[in-house]
């Protein structure tokens, strides 16, 4: 009953349910629906229609043929082929699946920096009057914003790419747990070794250039693994991090039978389907559309017209206004050119992306300034196929965010299987957030829906007086702290310590006072092993009766917390995932200073944190420096911390005393909710890691 | 979702100022505030009755009640619609005072006779307890009598009270509310400046002023627009069934002159809690307005809204007995102070030095007050859509930064775009035009048939009825068959979004809610629980907090 109420409540939208019945049924009712013609005009490679090799055989392989594997196995072989045939027909249709990673926006204009590296501060963006439509220096076009970046660009463009699904880890104890979980689908060898999964556009738009094409389980597969008894191989020879499927355009041209002009929108319409999507660009060319004539950004498809299908034509918008029809030209055309544009091939996300979750979810950071392109790739949850679940991505602690890219499901759209969702953020104030789903949160987030972000204060990109960097920071408004704003967090420091950069810093404090030389982000998360096993076999989970028995760091309980490289377990499919790749492993050179970026997404009780030997310094709460308004750092030193879920810390540990600190000497962060040290029925483990100093 | 069953009064009405003589406003209710009863004098009654749960459950409860209904001008604010205090409520009335002025709460035992004794417990006070009789923690009313409370608030904030006798038992039946003290003495900076800008513009969209007072405490940075009280709690519904049977066994054997009856008992471990509310409520049933007559004992509700810019204090209280992961989407709070004491900075007193926070741990026993505000900054693109070359004049409204960057100016206080962040004004978030919305933007969305929609959503990723309609529904098409058109409701997909309608409200919907998210369900269901929906509404939707 629970769980009806749910769903229903989750799935109001009546847009939901043809699809659904559709996708359960038949692609050809799909077809046949006006509200999904895009069908015609689709121009996906045939190879993404055909169910994959794997399908097949799962297909015909005859009943109870395996009868030696496990009731898992058995019920995976009835639901996967399904819901792959599924997968197959709606990314088909819909073209649904795709990426994006512009290499140059209005905010970061490829002219004035390349966005593939971060370049350095020196004091707020200036932004020049431009009116709309007028032809900027750099040769773009002014945009309606009417003012356009014309020195001192901040921050740079990055992209990642993810996948919502299902997949399988590994407890301390050896059980495998299922999971909801995100997948990494771009960044897979940084993700891999522990990396950030965040691209620059040059690393995103990569394609895939290996010799085979990517295995389901990848890069766990073929990065030289051996397979019995498993050995996860050397993770170097591994080195792909771009977007999974993406895949050149394919070119195509039309003739065109009516172009015409409404204001600044033109309408084309084809003697063919062109089979182009909103934001691709469309080159038209031709003796008598001289007016017409040039590359233009596709605002809309399928556009009802008076001549042909409406799959026939399209519009653009163009500066002119005032063109002639040209009606029946003999010469006129239009065009779209191969290339990396966002399209991508639906085998190889399904390949990479189905069984492939991570706990915690692929790590993501970004800077300051930047400009952020996450898309989320629903690929379906396989063991599951009765829910149909789309995911979202919350973006936790986001300051002054819009509820569109706030990733609640009820105040905001969702993702459903089969299609990609691109969030878009200007990376915010410096500070370590989190993220998770936030589809029926008590059940994604325990299912293992959660994951790390952290954004890098602009100081790290400063050389020079701290104080003054500061000072020169607060001439940028969005950023600038001023009295009026009570929600501003590093106003100046009261003390100036003359402190200068370049260094690594946790927030942009003007004293250096928040400086460290390595960093670990730390996630705080509990498994209750009965709900995963009743969120793997089709029942309504209870939530009163929920109680965590795993209590993990970085998805690992002790001893796997300190295990190096990723973890792996495999799925269903019998294909080997990374599911683990994040060691909690606190490694700090003799001398130096570790940034512990802590964050909680525990779903059912308060965790606390110890350190035995070394003490914390607390620097920053909830993403914000701890200072006050009048400037006093309101740093405390602790040997503990307790967070609840949907809390982050920010933690120096500071071994620059060699003498208390020599080389060599281990000491623990462990959680004296003394419970909570055990995995399950063994008594022994959980919330616990070890700090190196090396 | 009986969230649905949200009253949406349509009003129209004519705004004067030119720039906006266009649009029309639309008034749903919106209900909230800090509801209250503002006297120097109470008396309270303690009752037993049922509270109602959105999963159809009544639980027998506890709870402090009003013994003689007061006068209607003691309820606040002024302008509340049927307010009532009946015998017995979830949280007790919230009892709002000045700072300064003596204070004296009676309270008088109407208890079933087996529950035993009673008292009030005022953290924070210096309380002086005449009548009654002697209890461990404070003087007790035995069964229908009654004891007087009475203590002069020194400093002002928000604190809670709760029943000092048995309290694991008390507490837990729901024997607890709120105590506001408002500052006796209001900044001035409160009441000029941007705060008495605020005030002026609520009036020019013709809203009222549903505060209780301009300022939190004594302190310029504790100035306030809007306000909301929030208190937290568990039941665990076995300890209310058992204090149930227990009772009736007790009123039976009493009834039977049987020489001894036995003690109420109830164990009140292991706790293992069902319901998680939020001022008595659980999701969906905290959003339905305060007073509502279904909640008889429940007055109290959790529905904040604002306007961008507005700074909303937030007085939260853990009333339970467990700690609460509150998280607020959409920004941070800065915490005020604690248990009325405002955190000021070691070495500036006018400097605030409370935490900044995303989520706002309760506590049981601890009162918090903290302000949020949300404006839009730092999106990098227009949440208005604005868009220079449309021919609606409210496209093209302008956006005049004040020294903080912010749409603020006196022509400025009779725009929709009051408060708007200028420096992404017609900044353009997607790469095509959306209707009648500027392309140029750095994304691109996807087929809106692969979408889900949210019964919250807005419509469009834009702010208010004016860029919603223009970004779904407005650009003349002339191969359109049938022609698109503004529709009055909202227009062309989506659909479904029927709790922030595109053609009234479409407001940016943010969800405040325990992040211990197993908190967020009503007895194994979701959505329930600890959990509301915050609503930031443009200017054209009025704000009414009558309710």
């Amino acid at each position: 009953m629970a769980l009806n109420c749910a769903r229903l409540s989750d799935k109001q939208d009546i847009n939901a349910r043809p699809r659904v019945f559709a996708c359960a049924s038949s692609a050809v009712a799909q077809e046949r629906d006006p509200e999904y013609g895009f069908f015609a005009g689709s121009h996906l490679p045939t190879p993404s229609l055909q169910p994959s090799p794997k399908v097949q055989k799962a297909l015909t392989a005859p009943p109870g043929s395996e009868g030696d594997r496990t009731v898992m196995k058995r019920a995976h072989q009835v639901w996967l082929p399904i819901l792959l045939v599924c997968l197959v027909t709606v990314a088909a249709n819909a073209q649904s699946f795709r990426v994006q990673c512009p290499t140059s926006t209005i905010t970061h204009p490829q002219a004035l920096h390349d966005n593939n590296s971060e370049p350095a501060y020196s004091g707020p963006t200036v932004y020049t009057a431009c009116t709309p439509g007028q032809t900027l220096p750099d040769g773009s076009t002014c945009s309606a914003w009417g003012r356009y970046v014309s020195s001192k660009v901040n921050g740079a463009i990055k992209c990642q790419q993810i996948s919502g699904g299902d997949g399988y880890a590994t407890m301390a104890d050896g059980t495998q747990t299922y999971m909801f979980s995100f997948g990494p689908l771009s960044g897979l060898a940084k993700i891999a070794s522990g990396q950030p999964g965040t691209d620059f556009p040059s690393e995103f738009n990569t394609l895939y250039s290996g010799a085979n094409p990517l295995q389901p389980g990848d890069p766990a597969t073929t990065n030289g693994a051996t397979d019995s008894p498993y050995s996860p191989g050397n993770l170097a020879t591994f080195s792909f991090n771009g977007a999974v499927g993406l895949a050149n355009d394919i070119a195509n041209a039309v003739s065109i039978y009516d172009i015409s002009e409404s204001g600044h929108v033109v309408t084309v319409v084809g003697n063919a389907p062109l089979g182009v999507a909103i934001g691709q660009k469309v080159t038209i060319a031709g003796q008598d559309t001289t007016g017409y004539n040039g590359t233009f950004t596709v605002t809309a498809v399928n556009v009802p017209n008076p001549f042909f299908a409406a799959n026939l034509a399209f519009r653009y918008s163009d500066p002119t206004t005032g063109l002639a029809e040209v009606l029946e030209s003999t010469s006129a055309t239009a065009s779209i050119r191969a290339g990396i544009d966002g399209h991508v091939e639906t085998r190889p996300i399904l390949d990479v992306g189905v069984m492939n979750g991570n706990i915690p979810a692929p790590l993501m950071a970004i800077d300051e300034d930047d400009e952020f392109f996450l898309t989320l790739t629903n690929v379906g949850m396989i063991m599951r196929p009765d829910l149909f679940e789309q995911h979202t991505v919350h973006f936790h602690g986001y300051p002054n965010a819009s509820s569109f890219y706030d990733g609640v499901p009820d105040a905001s759209v969702a993702i459903n299987i089969g299609g990609s969702f691109t969030y878009y953020y200007l990376a915010p104030d410096a500070g370590t957030y989190f993220w998770h789903c936030h589809i029926t949160p008590p059940e994604h987030l325990q299912m293992g829906m959660v994951g790390q972000i952290y954004v890098r204060p602009r100081q790290d990109r400063y050389s020079g007086d701290l104080y003054a960097g500061l000072q020169a920071q607060e001439g940028d408004l969005r950023t600038a702290c001023n009295s009026g704003d009570i929600l501003c967090s590093n106003p100046l420091p009261l003390v100036k310590t003359g402190k200068s950069g370049p260094g690594l810093y946790a927030y942009n404090d003007g004293d250096g006072s928040t400086q460290y030389d390595v960093e670990y982000p730390i996630q705080i998360h509990g498994f209750d092993p009965n709900f995963h096993f009743v969120g793997m076999t089709f029942n309504p989970e209870g939530f009163t009766d929920m109680k965590d028995k795993y209590f993990l760091l970085n998805g690992r309980s002790y001893p796997d917390t300190v295990t190096s490289g990723p973890m792996f377990t495999q799925t269903v499919d019998g294909s080997m995932h990374y599911s683990q790749p994040l060691p909690a492993i606190i490694n700090i050179p003799a001398g130096k200073r570790a940034l512990l970026r802590i964050s909680d997404l525990d779903v059912t009780e308060y965790q606390t944190l110890a350190s035995l030997g070394i003490p914390m310094t607390v620097v920053g709460y909830n993403a914000k420096l701890l200072r006050d308004q009048a400037g006093n750092n309101m740093y405390y030193n602790t040997n503990s911390i307790t967070l609840g879920g949907g809390e982050s810390l920010d933690v120096i540990l500071d071994a620059s005393d060699t003498s208390k600190y020599p080389s060599g000497s281990v000491f623990y962060l462990y959680t004296p909710n003394l419970d909570h040290l055990s995995n399950d029925a063994e008594n022994f483990g959980g919330l616990m890691t070890e700090v190196h100093i090396n | 979702m009986r969230a649905t069953n949200m009253k949406k009064a349509i009003l129209k009405t004519r705004l004067l100022a030119p720039m906006v003589a266009v649009a029309l406003l639309l008034t749903a209710t919106a209900f909230a505030a800090a509801p209250g009863i503002k006297a120097t004098s109470f008396a309270l009654t303690a009752q037993a009755a049922y509270v109602s749960q959105p999963d159809g459950q009544m639980i027998y409860s506890w709870g402090y009640g009003c013994a003689q209904a007061p006068g209607a001008s003691a309820f606040v604010p002024q302008t509340t619609t049927a307010p009532f205090c009946n015998t017995m409520q979830v949280p007790g009335p919230t009892l709002i005072v000045t700072e300064g002025v003596p204070v004296s709460v009676a309270l008088t035992n109407n208890l079933p006779v087996g529950a035993g004794n009673t008292s009030i417990l005022f953290p924070g006070f210096t309380v002086n307890a005449t009548g009654g009789v002697q209890g461990l923690l404070t003087q007790e009313a035995a069964p229908n009598t009654t004891v007087t409370y009475t203590f002069t608030p020194t400093s002002p904030g928000t604190r809670a009270y709760y029943s000092g006798t048995q309290s694991d038992l008390q507490v837990e039946m729901g024997m607890y509310g709120a105590i506001i003290v408002l500052p006796k003495t209001i900044p001035t900076a409160c009441t000029t400046g941007l705060a008495a800008a605020n005030v002026t513009v609520e009036g020019n969209f013709g809203e009222t002023d549903f505060r209780l007072a301009p300022a939190a405490y004594n302190s310029p940075k504790a100035c306030y627009d809007r306000e909301y009280l929030f208190q937290f709690s568990e039941i665990d519904p076995n300890i209310h069934t058992q204090a149930l049977a227990q009772i009736n066994a007790i009123a039976a054997c009493k009834a039977a002159s049987t020489p001894i009856c036995p003690n109420l008992d109830v164990p009140t471990e292991p706790y293992h809690p069902a319901y998680f509310m939020i001022n008595g409520r659980s999701m969906p049933d905290d959003m339905d307005p305060n007073y509502s007559p279904q909640y008889p004992h429940q007055p109290y509700n959790g529905n904040p809204h604002m306007h961008p810019g507005e700074q909303v204090l937030l007085r939260i209280i853990g009333q339970g007995r467990w700690q609460h992961p509150f998280h607020e989407h959409g920004n941070h709070v800065r915490i005020l102070g604690r248990d009325g004491n405002l955190i000021q900075s070691a070495t500036d007193a006018n400097s605030l030095a409370g935490p900044l926070l995303f989520t706002t741990t309760t506590t049981p026993g601890l009162a918090m007050d903290g302000i949020f505000y949300w404006t839009g900054r730092g999106l990098n693109w227009d949440p208005y859509g604005h868009n220079p070359n449309s021919t609606d004049p409210v496209a093209k409204l302008s956006c005049i930064p004040d020294a903080n960057g912010y749409n603020t100016g006196v022509a400025a206080q009779s725009q929709l775009n009051y408060y708007e962040w200028c420096a992404d004004h017609n900044k353009p978030v997607q790469v095509a035009p959306f209707g009648d919305v500027a392309g140029g933007g750095p994304v691109t969305l996807p087929d809106a048939n692969i979408l889900t929609n949210g019964a919250w959503y807005g419509g469009s990723p834009y702010l208010g009825p004016n860029a919603t309609q223009r970004a779904t529904g407005c650009s003349s098409d002339p191969y359109a068959n049938p022609k698109t058109t503004c529709g009055g409701t909202g227009s062309t997909p989506p659909s479904g979004t029927i709790a922030n309608p595109p053609g009234s409200e479409a407001g940016f919907a943010f969800m405040w809610h325990s992040h211990n998210e197993r908190e967020i369900t009503t007895n194994n269901i979701f959505p329930g629980g600890m959990m509301m929906m915050m609503l930031v509404d443009s200017r054209e939707f009025q704000i009414d907090e009558s309710n």
